[in-house]
C-alpha cells in the first residue's frame, strides 16, 4: 500500500478532489494507494514522515525539509484528462521509484 | 440538473460587484453574507488569510483562449454555516494569483466563493465547478460570463449547472 498525503489551503474541497481522483485512476491503473486530505498548516514534519508521497496542489513551502517526493497535483482540479495525464504519469514513476 | 445542484444556488445569494481589488471585493460580499446569517464573524479575516497563502485563481484559457478567468475563494468549514455556491459578477476584472502556479497571476472576472460546511461531505463543490465549465456549451457560457445582472445568472446556473 502507498500512503498519499494530499493537502490544500482549506482542506475541504481542492485536497478531496485530489484524493478522490488520486485513488480512482491509480488503483485502475493497479496500484494499491491510500490518499488522507488534510490543511496545509496542521501538517508537520512527524505527520508526514508517516507517507510516502506528499501530493500539494503546488509547491508548498511547510517551514521544513520534505524527506518524501512531492508531486505537485493542482492541474487534476481542472478535470480535463489531457491535463490530469502528466500528474498520473509522475505519480506512477514516483510510486515505481519507492520499490514497496 | 438535480435537486442536490439545484440547492447549492440562491437567488439571495447572486451578487455583481464594482470593487477595483479582491480586498473590496471580498469585503463588500462576506457583509452582506454575515447579513444573512450565512458565515461567521470571522469569515472575512479567514477568507483573506487563505486567498493571500492559497489562492484560487483558475486560468480558463486552458479550457477554451475565449473564456475569462475565474477564482474560487474558499475557508475552513469553521466560519461557514450553509452549503452554498456563490456566484459572484465582477464589473473590473481584478487579479488573482494563479491557483495550480502561484508565482503567475490571472484576471479573474467572476467569483465562484464555496461556502462548505461539511467537511467530510462527499459531493465535491469544486468539481461541480470545474464539470459545469467544462461541459457546458462554449457560446453558451460565454454569454453566461457577460451577464449583468443577478437574476439572470441565478437563471442560467439554476438550469444549466
Amino acid at each position: 500500500m502507498v500512503n498519499i498525503l494530499a493537502a490544500c489551503g482549506a482542506g475541504v474541497n481542492s485536497s478531496h478532489q485530489i484524493k478522490n481522483a488520486l485513488e480512482t485512476e491509480l488503483s485502475k491503473r493497479g496500484y494499491q494507494v491510500k490518499c488522507d486530505a488534510v490543511m496545509v498548516k496542521d501538517i508537520n514534519k512527524n505527520m508526514i514522515d508517516h507517507y510516502d508521497i506528499f501530493a500539494p496542489i503546488s509547491s508548498t513551502s511547510l517551514g521544513f525539509d520534505i524527506d518524501i517526493p512531492v508531486v505537485d497535483c493542482g492541474p487534476i482540479l481542472y478535470r480535463i484528462p489531457a491535463m490530469a495525464e502528466p500528474v498520473y504519469k509522475k505519480m506512477e514513476e514516483t510510486i515505481k521509484s519507492l520499490n514497496k | 440538473m438535480n435537486s442536490l445542484q439545484n440547492a447549492l444556488f440562491e437567488k439571495e445569494t447572486v451578487f455583481i460587484e464594482d470593487g477595483e481589488s479582491k480586498e473590496e471585493i471580498f469585503k463588500s460580499v462576506a457583509k452582506q453574507l454575515l447579513g444573512k446569517g450565512l458565515v461567521t464573524e470571522d469569515f472575512l479575516d479567514n477568507l483573506l488569510e487563505r486567498e493571500e497563502n492559497y489562492p484560487t485563481g483558475i486560468d480558463l484559457s486552458v479550457i477554451n483562449p475565449n473564456l475569462p478567468s475565474i477564482a474560487i475563494p474558499h475557508t475552513e468549514s469553521g466560519f461557514v454555516k450553509t452549503r452554498r455556491i456563490i456566484p459572484i459578477k465582477l464589473i473590473k476584472s481584478v487579479e488573482f494569483k494563479n491557483m495550480i502556479q502561484p508565482d503567475q497571476k490571472v484576471e479573474a472576472s467572476f467569483l465562484f466563493m464555496i461556502l462548505n460546511d461539511s467537511p467530510n461531505e462527499q459531493a465535491n463543490m469544486l468539481a461541480d465547478i470545474m464539470d459545469f465549465l467544462n461541459q457546458t456549451d462554449l457560446e453558451e457560457l460565454k454569454s453566461f460570463f457577460e451577464l449583468n445582472e443577478e437574476k439572470e445568472i441565478y437563471k442560467f446556473l439554476a438550469t444549466k449547472f
